[in-house]
């Protein structure tokens, strides 16, 4: 027991002197500040910035890309608050439900305090997400070690089963759809067994497979400009801030809703996929039941405000338990860092633990500096962001595609992966006028070359026959809650389309 | 009313395209060679995909019709309404920005040097989107094609397409 706790302590030191080096101090503070100001931005996300900046950090050491990557990922999930409070357009999805009582708070001239309690509610939330990060994540390396094929190919269909179900704001068929048209994206190369060419039909680019990367700046970069332009819509900033630091009264209130926003978040991030905007909307659901104040929620709630905000950011912390163990994402954002940790020769799952054991104090630790770095600027930075927040999208979109172009071509510096980016930004932009939602489809690209080999291989192990599975705990647990994913959503299915019937 | 209309007559697009494309899939997984045993296959798992793909694609169809689909297909299908959805603003700035993109992937990127082809398609961009004076559109496009070539190349010490 000492011996073990000694070895994780020594751990901890060396990812600590990796991480509190200078270049990678200043480099997570420049990238958290640069974090904000992206997620400020309406039309910028978390997601899109990550996606837009893996290629810049191929040039770098580990411990600066983590510290470069995790910066803008903490930076740019709370920066959303300040456009959600003081312009009622989120800057990123998951600030939405903060604006809800942020808007209120800002028309009333309380707007600095209310991006106060914002950037504490985010510190606090992220704060809580890491100590649950650092605590958990080495008991489920354990469990993951004990993983086989079955549960492979099982835990990848629940991922995108559960991220189908409850990333769509339709009926779940459209997230499992999306999820197993990733799936499918992930077949088209070489297959890797037999390397058999698969929907390459004799196109030697096709041989290599859809790079994850081109699709990913497609589907979160083009497809968002495009959301983004065709409206013409123009917003007014409410220009009265007040005061930024809360009152003690304030931030009593908001302490008890943190610490259960909190869990909510981080939770929520372990499921995969699930992300932080859904993080935000269950914490604030069940914030408004739980308060004593609920009836206050809507009507410009400091508690509410709170609820939301701890939520997204302590949802960065969960994303990545799932990441590190299982090598599978959290959130939209926790994939770009997945992609980004791969580019880099780091390969998460529970090997990690034996390959790379420091790595997942170094990704701790960096949080940490990020989180104080984004508590330190995001009040410091109140009055300059509302500035900001005046750039005119009709200009800032534009000027983002040369920088899609970029982030496609220069992974394997071929033209052919521009040519990727743009089919998968068309293909999003068309699911998302549909209502299809995208991180499933993320997710399918990334689990479906595990579904396809563990499958396989599970399936020859056993002669065909899936009675093996029946001897694997973790396996008939995954199966059952595919099952009851499955029933619930076609339940859910139901009931929205004979409420939408009636309803017409 | 109307969103729920577009919604099924969506639905019942995306069913029969589904369908199509699950059993398009299973005939190529189908035509795929077999080296050891079909179950360790390159066309197994695409196979189980196009099952998939074609059973998604009948729910959504059978869902679709009871949601009054043709109905509503009907009514989106006729020329008045098509006409509206394709002069629609929204759909014309769409169309149009993505044509932009095209050209400047497709026809100007490799090329021309990126920083001429960048500078051109900002310019033509904000010149459509009305998003400043011209004087201002010409400033901002060569300043930012010129920067965004300059550090990519010269300090993040990536090429340029």
């Amino acid at each position: 027991m000492f011996e073990a706790f000694a070895q994780q302590f020594a751990l901890f030191g060396s990812a600590a002197a990796q991480a509190f080096g200078f270049p990678q101090v200043f480099v997570t503070m420049i990238a958290t500040v640069a974090g904000i100001i992206v997620g400020a931005v309406p039309g910028l996300t978390a997601t899109m910035a990550l996606a837009l900046l893996i290629n810049l950090t191929y040039s770098m050491q580990l411990p600066v890309a983590v510290a470069f990557l995790l910066g803008v990922y903490v930076g740019a999930v709370m920066g959303g608050c300040y456009s959600a409070i003081m312009i009622n357009i989120p800057g990123t999805p998951s600030a939405a439900a903060t604006a809800l009582d942020g808007f209120i708070l800002a028309k009333k001239g309380h707007g600095g305090q209310a991006i106060g309690v914002g950037v504490i509610a985010s510190f606090i939330g992220t704060l809580f997400s890491i100590v649950i990060l650092i605590f958990l994540t080495p008991f489920l390396y354990k469990i993951a070690l004990k993983f086989g094929q079955w549960e492979y190919f099982l835990i990848s269909v629940f991922g995108i089963m559960i991220c189908g179900n409850l990333s769509t704001q339709s009926t779940p068929i459209k997230g499992w759809i999306v999820g197993f048209l990733g799936f499918f994206t992930a077949m088209i190369g070489l297959d890797a067994v037999y390397a058999f060419p698969r929907f390459t039909y004799g196109s030697y680019s096709l041989m290599g497979g859809i790079s994850l990367i081109p699709a990913l700046i497609g589907v979160f970069g083009i497809s968002e400009i495009l959301s983004v332009l065709q409206e013409d819509v123009p917003y007014s900033i409410e220009s009265q801030l007040g005061r930024v630091l809360p009152n003690k009264e304030i931030v009593k209130d908001i302490v008890h809703t943190a610490v259960r926003s909190g869990l909510i978040g981080c939770g929520i991030g372990a499921v995969p996929g699930a992300g932080e905007d859904i993080a935000a909307w269950v914490s604030y659901d069940v914030g408004k039941r739980r308060s004593k104040k609920g009836h206050l929620f809507g009507k410009g709630s400091y508690e509410g405000l709170a609820s939301a905000e701890t939520a997204n950011n302590a949802c960065i912390g969960g994303a990545m338990i799932p990441l590190l163990t299982l090598a599978i994402p959290g959130s939209p954002p926790a994939a770009m860092f997945l992609a980004a940790i791969w580019l880099h020769g780091i390969k998460p799952g529970p090997m990690l633990a034996l390959e790379s054991p420091d790595f997942l104090y170094l990704t701790a630790i960096t949080l940490i500096i990020a989180t104080l770095s984004m508590l330190v600027f995001g009040l410091a930075l109140v009055k300059p962001m509302v500035k900001i927040l005046k750039i005119n999208r009709k200009i800032l979109m534009p000027i983002i595609v040369p920088l899609t172009v970029i982030g496609a071509y220069a992974g394997n510096v071929n033209s052919f992966d521009i040519a990727v980016m743009f089919v998968f930004g068309i293909l999003g932009y068309i699911l998302r006028k549909l209502n299809y939602p995208m991180a499933p489809l993320v997710l399918g690209i990334i689990l479906g070359p595990t579904a396809d080999i563990s499958f396989r291989q599970a399936l020859m192990q056993g002669q065909g026959s899936i009675i093996p599975l029946l001897g694997r705990p973790v396996g008939i647990v995954l199966m059952v809650a595919i099952v009851w994913i499955l029933i619930a959503g076609i339940k859910n299915s139901r009931l929205q389309k004979d409420g939408g019937v009636s309803a017409a | 009313m109307s969103q729920l209309k577009k919604t099924t007559t969506s639905d019942l697009v995306m069913g029969v395209l589904l369908f199509a494309f699950g059993i398009f899939l299973i005939v190529e997984s189908l035509g795929m060679k077999v080296y050891n045993t079909f179950l360790d296959a390159p066309g197994f798992f695409p196979l189980i995909l196009g099952i998939i793909f074609s059973a998604f694609g009948l729910v959504m169809f059978i869902g679709s019709l009871r949601g009054g689909s043709v109905a509503a297909a009907k009514n989106t299908f006729t020329k008045a309404t098509l006409t509206t959805l394709f002069l629609n603003p929204q759909s014309k700035r769409v169309v149009i920005l993505s044509f932009f993109m095209v050209v400047y992937i497709f026809g100007l990127i490799g090329r021309v040097h990126f920083a001429i082809a960048t500078f051109l398609y900002l310019f033509v961009t904000f010149f459509y989107l009305k998003s400043t004076t011209l004087v201002k559109n010409i400033i901002i496009s060569a300043i930012s094609a010129l920067v965004i070539g300059a550090v990519f190349q010269y300090v993040f010490k990536i090429p340029l397409p």
